[in-house]
């Protein structure tokens, strides 16, 4: 029963450090949505991260770079976009603030699910 | 490990940085829309232009934005017959800045955009954050 409560709580902050990750992803993109050639990125789906989380790529060389702000427990893929202008660069900022706002409900949804069963689980102690 | 959300406002102020020194280079050139030379058959104010470039930065691993150049536009000036003018050369050609009003605009236009998205994203990224530090105070 309360294995149950404590699983919904590291499910939560592990989805939450994933849109942490993906927010840090967007905002790269929006800062260089004028820079030419830069190609769009996006996060791995969470279902595809969700087994692997934790884990860290391997670095065999000195010279390989962790997988820049998400420090490797989040994949980084280029993303398809809307469009791509003549200069090379594939960033749309409209898909990315829509993108934005997504992240930002799945952490509202997730922050009001802890807070809720934080409740519910003081409740049961205080009685 | 870094936080993300640390990160993202990072990121963010690079773009906004990067945004406002556009906007900077743009009023350059509209306020030298006219600037001619001082002598004979010189060269008036030349565009100038910016360029960006992407950057992880070392400390956070952060994609940030950085401006690569503030280099002079090639393009060829326009000339107006004028002979009384100081800077008109032998013929009374005096050669007028290579500024596109219609085409600072429409960078103005776009360098106000992306500021607003860098904005936004800021924005978002403290309402996660306040909305993890909220967990700690609704009990």
């Amino acid at each position: 029963m309360a294995l149950g409560a404590v699983q919904l709580f590291s499910l939560i902050s592990r989805h939450n450090q994933w849109l942490a990750a993906r927010q840090a992803t967007l905002a790269g993109n929006i800062a260089n949505a004028n820079t030419p050639g830069y190609k769009a990125l996006d996060v791995e789906d969470f279902n595809q991260t969700l087994d692997t989380l934790g884990l860290s790529m391997a670095t065999t060389q000195p010279a390989h770079m962790t997988s820049g702000a998400t420090q490797a427990p989040v994949a980084v893929r280029p993303e398809d976009t809307w469009d791509v202008t003549h200069s090379g660069n594939s960033v749309s900022l409209e898909q990315e603030l829509l993108k934005a706002g997504e992240v930002n409900r799945a952490y509202r949804l997730n922050t009001s699910i802890a807070k809720a069963f934080n409740r519910m689980m003081l409740a049961a102690t205080k009685g | 490990m870094f936080d993300p959300l640390e990160a993202t406002l990072q990121i963010g102020s690079s773009g906004i940085q990067a945004q406002s020194k556009r906007m900077r280079i743009v009023t350059e050139n509209l306020a030298n829309a006219q600037t001619t030379g001082k002598t004979p058959g010189s060269n008036p104010y030349t565009r100038k232009t910016i360029s960006f470039e992407d950057e992880v930065d070392d400390a956070t691993g952060a994609n940030v934005v950085k401006v690569s150049g503030i280099d002079r536009s090639r393009a060829p000036y326009r000339t107006e017959y004028n002979p009384g003018h100081p800077a008109a050369d032998e013929k009374g050609y005096v050669k007028l800045p290579n500024v596109d009003m219609l085409v600072e605009l429409a960078d103005m236009r776009e360098a106000s955009r992306s500021y607003e998205a860098n904005l936004q994203v800021v924005k978002q990224a403290r309402e996660l954050i306040n909305m993890t530090i909220d967990l700690l105070r609704s009990t």
